[in-house]
This record gives C-alpha cells, structure tokens and sequence, in this order.
C-alpha cells in the first residue's frame, strides 16, 4: 500500500490522507506563519501599496486593519481544521478533511504561509527550482519542501483552476519532489 | 493675511493632484515567484468576475512581463480592489494612471 500523500474530492469537502507527521507539522505552521510579527512576513503580506507617501498612510490606515483581520480569521479557520485531524489506524500517517466552506479560507492560508517561508528563508526565485536548490542551505531546502507540500494541496483545492494546456510553464512549481520533507527532523 | 493666503496657496498646490476624484487609478498586480499562476488566475475570477480567458490573459502577463494593470477606474474602487487583492496576497499596487 502507498504512503504517499493522497486527497480525494469527498462530499462536503477535500480529504487528504496519508499525511505523514513531518506534513502535519508543516500544516500546523501555517496559522503561525499568517500570524508572524516577523518584519519580513508583515512587509509582504501587506506590502507597500502606493508610491506617495499621503496616499500610502491613507492606505494603512484604511485598508491595512481589515486586512489583518481577515489574515487572524483566516488562521483560526485552518486552526480549527487542523485540531480535526485523525491520524490512521495502525499508522503514524494523518488525515484532514478540508469542508468546502473553509476551501477560499484554506487556499489563501497555504498561499500566505508559502510566501512567509519564502521571506523568512532568504530564498530567491533560483531556489524554486530543483538546479537552483542544490546550492541553498539546508534551511532553505526544507523550507522549499514545505512550501511544495503547501502547493501542492493548493494545487488540489483549486480544482479545475488547472493551467491551459501549451502554456509557457517556466517557473512551474512541479519541479521537485515533497517526498524529501521526511527526510528533514522535524524540531 | 498674507501669511494665511500663502500657507492656502501651498496646501492647495500640494494635495490638489491627488485628490482629483476624476482621474482613473490602475489596480496593478506584480509577479512573485511563489505564488501559483492558477491560483492568480482564480482570484482574477473571483474578485472581478473575469472570464477564465481573460484572467489567464492577465495571469499570464504578469508572469511574463512582471506586472500587468489588471482594473482602471475611480479610486475608492480601486483601494477595494487592491484590498481584496491583496487579502488573497497577491502582490498588488495602486498607482494614479497617466491617461
């Protein structure tokens, strides 16, 4: 029987099996990263908006509170998801079951959580690829392992989003294997 | 008097452009090399009503060229735009169009 991670469109939602105790941590991440004071994750999750500085005050001032809002809503959404996760019988592997309800919430979530590894691992675009990873640190390999897995329920939670056929796929994010994340302890 | 007309004078040379209701703003959204091209694609959908056609156009402009002007029109509109935009993180901008 394979222990690769699997998901599985159910009624009422997404179930992902086979989650192996490395990917339930990186899940368990994901309201922290959202969560993060950390300059670097606040500076891209709600970026510099417009140039003049007037126009940019009235932004945070305006628009940048509902954002945070939305941001801690949206982590207590995945948190409770996540306190929802059964592990398998007979098996160190987990399942979690994504309601319908919570897929916008959980898409935006794993999408923020990507972009937060990304920053708070110094990486670069040459590290989102596999030729590219081979000279990141350690770090940041198990980081672009995490962001993957992150991706890849994306990929799965976006359903029929999937890209044109004969598109340009330059920058594809299939290019590595989340297989390796087990590999990495987990502290 | 003086004193007052002049200070009226500077305020009004330095707000006036930026608060001109009537020019357009541009709602741009930049590339970044995390976030999923269908996962922009879908956002253009949802926040705009985009067909899938022209959210890719959009999409895929951005990744190739690194910004695409994705709405043009009033400001407010514009910031609630922007604002659902970035709730989603896609990395967004507002700037005053040159038209």
């Amino acid at each position: 029987m394979s222990d690769r991670m699997f998901a599985v469109a159910v009624d009422g939602g997404f179930l992902f099996g086979e989650l192996t105790p490395a990917m339930i941590d990186t899940l368990k991440g994901v309201p922290m990263l959202i969560e993060s004071s950390d300059a670097r994750v606040r500076d891209r999750l709600l970026p510099e908006t417009c140039s003049d500085d007037e126009d940019e005050a009235h932004w945070r001032a305006h628009a940048v509170p509902e954002l945070e809002r939305l941001f801690l809503s949206r982590a207590q959404v995945v948190r409770r998801d996540l306190a929802t996760v059964a592990q398998l019988p007979r098996s160190t592997n987990s399942m979690l079951l994504i309601p319908d309800e919570h897929v916008n919430a959980w898409l935006a979530a794993l999408n923020a959580a990507r972009l937060a590894l990304y920053v708070l691992n110094d990486m670069t675009e040459e590290h989102m690829t596999e030729e590219g990873l081979r000279n990141a640190t350690p770090k940041q390999q198990e980081a672009a392992l995490r962001i993957e897995l992150l991706a890849a329920m994306q990929g799965v939670l976006l359903g029929d989003f999937d890209e044109h056929p004969g598109d340009d796929d330059e920058g594809s994010d299939d290019d590595f294997d989340i297989d390796g994340l087990d590999d990495f302890v987990i502290g | 008097m003086a004193a007052r007309a002049a200070t009226k004078e500077q305020t009004d040379t330095k707000t006036s452009p930026k608060t001109s209701l009537a020019k357009p703003w541009n709602v741009i959204v930049h590339d970044d090399p995390v976030t999923l091209m269908n996962y922009v694609t879908k956002v253009l959908v949802q926040v705009f009503g985009y067909s899938k056609d022209k959210a890719h156009r959009l999409m895929m402009e951005v990744h190739k060229t690194g910004r695409s002007i994705v709405w043009t029109g009033a400001r407010e509109q514009a910031e609630v735009y922007a604002q659902k935009l970035q709730a989603h993180h896609l990395l967004t901008t507002l700037e005053a169009s040159d038209e």
